[in-house]
């Protein structure tokens, strides 16, 4: 029976080992963080650490908060991440570990997630498309985890393009400054509003900047000039309807 | 009066044809001045009396989660300190004593994507305000008086770039201009450009041309859309030719170039502008100028370093002249009013990874990473020096320079380029070469006649900054906590101090109501190429820290 298993739990570990040695030298070993096989580089040494299984898992998969060392959950698929991890827990003389990830937990964002549609996905790469620079919709949208959360989270999607270009929403008003900063008006979206501060987005142009002022010196008034199309006009109608059917796909109702 | 005599001194020197690259009483740049010579005109502590210096005061962060590496700016007094964990102290520059603190939200856990630093190397300061760049991506603007938050903007999302900020900004007229890194993650390299009076964006700067620009044809199908070459340290800025200066990182992925190089490229101008100085014009992000000073970069020698110009007389003729090092320690002098390439010289005394360089500034006989082997080059990608800077001094017309002897392995792979995601496909393993007893040295050197003048080994590694001063004095620190000046026209140890951890930080120098100081940040670091040597060194004890210690000369012998 011990034959048995230990024939059975060989060809595993020695799959996983090289899986896992892979992912460890293209993620880890490169020598600006961990060395090859867990030797000290840029970071700490891993081998023979002594590390038990809970902690390497939630290390890997969720990161050190306040250290150089990323979350790993977010960013390996969950094949990959469950390789490394065994690879790491070999280091540490754990030959044959007991991974929990748990479902929707680290590693979630790979295979497990159902694809999008082609459609959807043309509308990921341009929601999130960096060649655009600011012009894309990342710069105030933050949908799965990623861009700047400006706007609040989406949760009416507009019908057409036609709709997505005519959104004016009523939160953004206008601010004007006096003080030093007299005569400057601009369309704001106003964070929060205490009596020793304020804190609004001026959207004068983008990125918006979040500033934070004396109240004293801020005087807002409902409407503004600002309108959605002006920020997207770097996609055409075409590429609006892919964004749209990303955000249907990406987004639950709630 | 001192004072008064010595802003109009500046003043003039300012509209004489040479600009002045000193610093006075204030060290207002991350590099001193914007024309980056870590070079204070202060000369109260000098080769005759800097054995006297004591400390005077000294300043604990409390920040202990990597080493101080910033640059401390002075202004009127107060001088403003930033660390790792983006925690701003304004402090009485003549005491210590805190006037404000401000701490940044802790960015969101567990979100970072690629490889993102936690390192912060120092503020600017300019109208009114002291703007720094956080481990998330942000630009952010304090009021210098309060310390309170005045604006704040995003520059890209970490976890989608796999970048951040841990360069100084460069205040440059009315906008402050800022890299980030991202040079060894799959990520497009710029520079971006906002008003310091409100943030708004003034202009970007992309390292690689898009479609439709010149030198987009230097890369190989879609490769220039993640293609690296960061701009990740400090730029300079000549007010006078209008031009801003920056180095670029290396092209991604580093040490295999079979994704981006056009076929026949080899031997030629490859993947603009990465590994290159650029002009550009501050007012527009407009290029005007470029040197790539290695095509093709397999090796991770970014370009990315500081750029001290210098006026000097090559020929008879005055000439307006750019020096710049990458980590190589090959060190190229420019023209900087046409980019024209003058003349090169290497630091490093093992340099394997090219027999040399010709007149014209092509490097031959190189030795490159090749897939599939181990290839063994000198220096490493820790650099022969990496992002500490030189310091230049106009008295003695000498660069210096901390420079370390490591070698390494490289291995050459082929990654897919994902965004964000690290890639350097393959990597390396620093070793020591053979035959030596020391490890690093601290030169002079002579950029025009290119002659090293005097040299001072030491038996590790060094990676602080340098600072001259006209006092004829040259400050760094090392990693086993000694704080030394050395004399600027011979290289002999004057002073040392033992600080009580690594130095791997830069130290300015300024004066308040008439003494002068000099400030240097101590505490050696957790991450990256300082905990990547130390394996190297069995028998090394380098400590962390985050301690500011400031020396003047006792008041009775001033």
């Amino acid at each position: 029976m011990n034959r048995a298993l230990l024939l059975f739990l060989v060809p595993v570990l020695g799959w996983s080992q090289s899986a896992g040695e892979k992912v460890f030298a293209q993620s880890c070993a490169t020598g600006y963080c961990h060395g090859a096989r867990g030797t000290p580089a840029g970071a700490p040494r891993l081998a023979g650490r002594g590390f038990d299984q809970a902690y390497i898992t939630n290390t890997i998969a969720r990161g050190l908060a306040g250290t150089a060392m990323p979350a790993f959950g977010t960013t390996l698929s969950r094949t990959d991440l469950v390789a490394v991890i065994t690879y790491v827990a070999n280091l540490n003389g754990i030959a044959n570990p007991t991974i929990s990830l748990g479902p929707g937990g680290p590693g979630a964002s790979g295979p497990a997630e159902p694809p999008l549609s082609a459609e959807a996905e043309r509308g990921r790469v341009l929601f999130f498309d960096a060649i655009r620079g600011f012009a894309r919709c990342s710069t105030c949208h933050e949908v799965n985890g990623v861009g700047i959360p400006v706007a609040t989270p989406i949760s009416q999607i507009p019908a057409s393009p036609g709709a997505l270009r005519a959104l004016a929403t009523p939160d953004v008003r206008t601010a004007a400054l006096d003080g030093e900063s007299r005569g400057e008006t601009m369309p704001a979206l106003i964070v929060s509003q205490t009596k020793k501060r304020a804190l609004f987005y001026d959207l004068t142009s983008v990125p918006p900047v979040l500033r934070t002022v004396d109240p004293a010196t801020l005087k807002v008034t409902q409407g503004s000039g600002w309108r959605h199309e002006s920020v997207i006009g770097s996609y055409n109608d075409f590429q609006l309807t892919s964004i749209l059917a990303f955000l249907r796909e990406a987004i639950k109702p709630q | 009066m001192r004072t008064l005599l010595v802003l109009a001194l500046g003043a003039a020197c300012a509209s004489a044809a040479s600009p002045d690259g000193a610093t006075h009483d204030n060290w207002p740049h991350y590099g001193g001045t914007q024309l980056s010579w870590r070079y204070s005109a202060l000369d109260q502590i000098n080769t005759g009396n800097v054995k006297n210096l004591v400390p005077v005061w000294q300043f604990q962060t409390g920040d202990y989660a990597e080493n101080l590496q910033s640059t401390p700016i002075v202004v009127d007094g107060v001088m403003y300190l930033i660390t790792p964990r983006i925690q701003v102290f304004a402090l009485d520059a003549a005491t210590g004593r805190p006037l404000w603190h401000y701490k940044y939200p802790t960015p969101r856990p567990g979100k970072p994507g690629g490889m993102t630093f936690m390192q912060n190397r120092g503020v600017a300061v300019a109208d009114g305000k002291v703007i720094f760049g956080t481990t998330d991506n942000f630009l952010v603007a304090l009021d210098a008086k309060s310390g309170a938050e005045e604006w704040k903007v995003s520059v890209d999302d970490p976890r989608q770039c796999g970048c951040d900020i841990t360069a100084a900004p460069l205040v440059v007229k009315d906008k402050v201009i800022v890299g980030g890194t991202g040079g060894d993650a799959a990520h497009r390299g710029y520079l971006t450009a906002f008003y310091t009076k409100n943030g708004r964006f003034a202009w970007r700067w992309y390292v690689i041309p898009g479609p439709g620009e010149k030198g987009h044809e230097t890369w190989k199908g879609d490769s220039w859309k993640l293609g690296g070459g960061a701009p990740w340290m400090t730029g300079s800025f000549d007010p006078e030719l209008n031009l801003v200066y920056w180095g670029t990182g290396n092209a991604g992925g580093d040490f295999n170039d079979e994704a981006r190089l056009v076929p026949g490229a080899k031997g030629k101008e490859a993947n603009l502008y990465t590994a290159s100085v650029v002009a550009l014009d501050p007012d527009t992000g407009k290029l005007r100028w470029y040197h790539q000073e290695i095509p093709d970069d397999l090796w991770d020698f970014d370009s990315a370093y500081e750029c001290v110009l210098i006026d000097r007389e090559i020929n008879g003729r005055m000439r307006k002249l750019l020096v710049h090092m990458n980590k190589s320690g090959v060190t190229f002098v420019l023209d900087r009013v046409t980019g024209e390439f003058i003349g090169a010289f290497s630091m490093p005394e093992v340099q394997t990874w090219i027999s040399g360089i010709t007149e014209d500034g092509k490097l031959v006989g190189r030795v490159e990473p090749a897939a599939g082997k181990v290839v063994t080059t000198c220096p490493s990608a820790a650099g022969a020096k990496s992002w500490n800077s030189t310091a230049y001094s106009p008295r003695t017309g000498y660069v210096y320079a901390p420079i370390n002897e490591v070698c390494n392995d490289l291995r050459s792979e082929s990654d897919e380029a994902v965004e964000g995601r690290f890639h350097a496909n393959g990597g390396f393993t620093f070793k020591l070469p053979p035959g030596r007893k020391t490890y690093s040295h601290i030169d002079a050197w002579d950029p025009i006649t290119r002659q090293r003048i005097w040299s001072m080994p030491y038996r590790y590694v060094l990676l602080a900054s340098m600072l001259a001063t006209a006092g004829d004095l040259v400050f760094t620190g090392d990693p086993e906590g000694e704080f030394f000046a050395l004399d600027a026209r011979t290289g002999a140890k004057l002073w040392s101090y033992q600080t009580g951890a690594g130095n791997r930080g830069s130290a300015v120098s300024y004066s308040v109501a008439g003494r002068q100081y000099i400030a240097t940040p101590t505490g050696w670091q957790q991450a990256i190429t300082g905990a990547q040597l130390a394996p190297l060194f069995p028998d090394q004890n380098w400590r962390t820290g985050s301690t500011l210690i400031v020396f003047a000369l006792p008041e009775a012998s001033k």
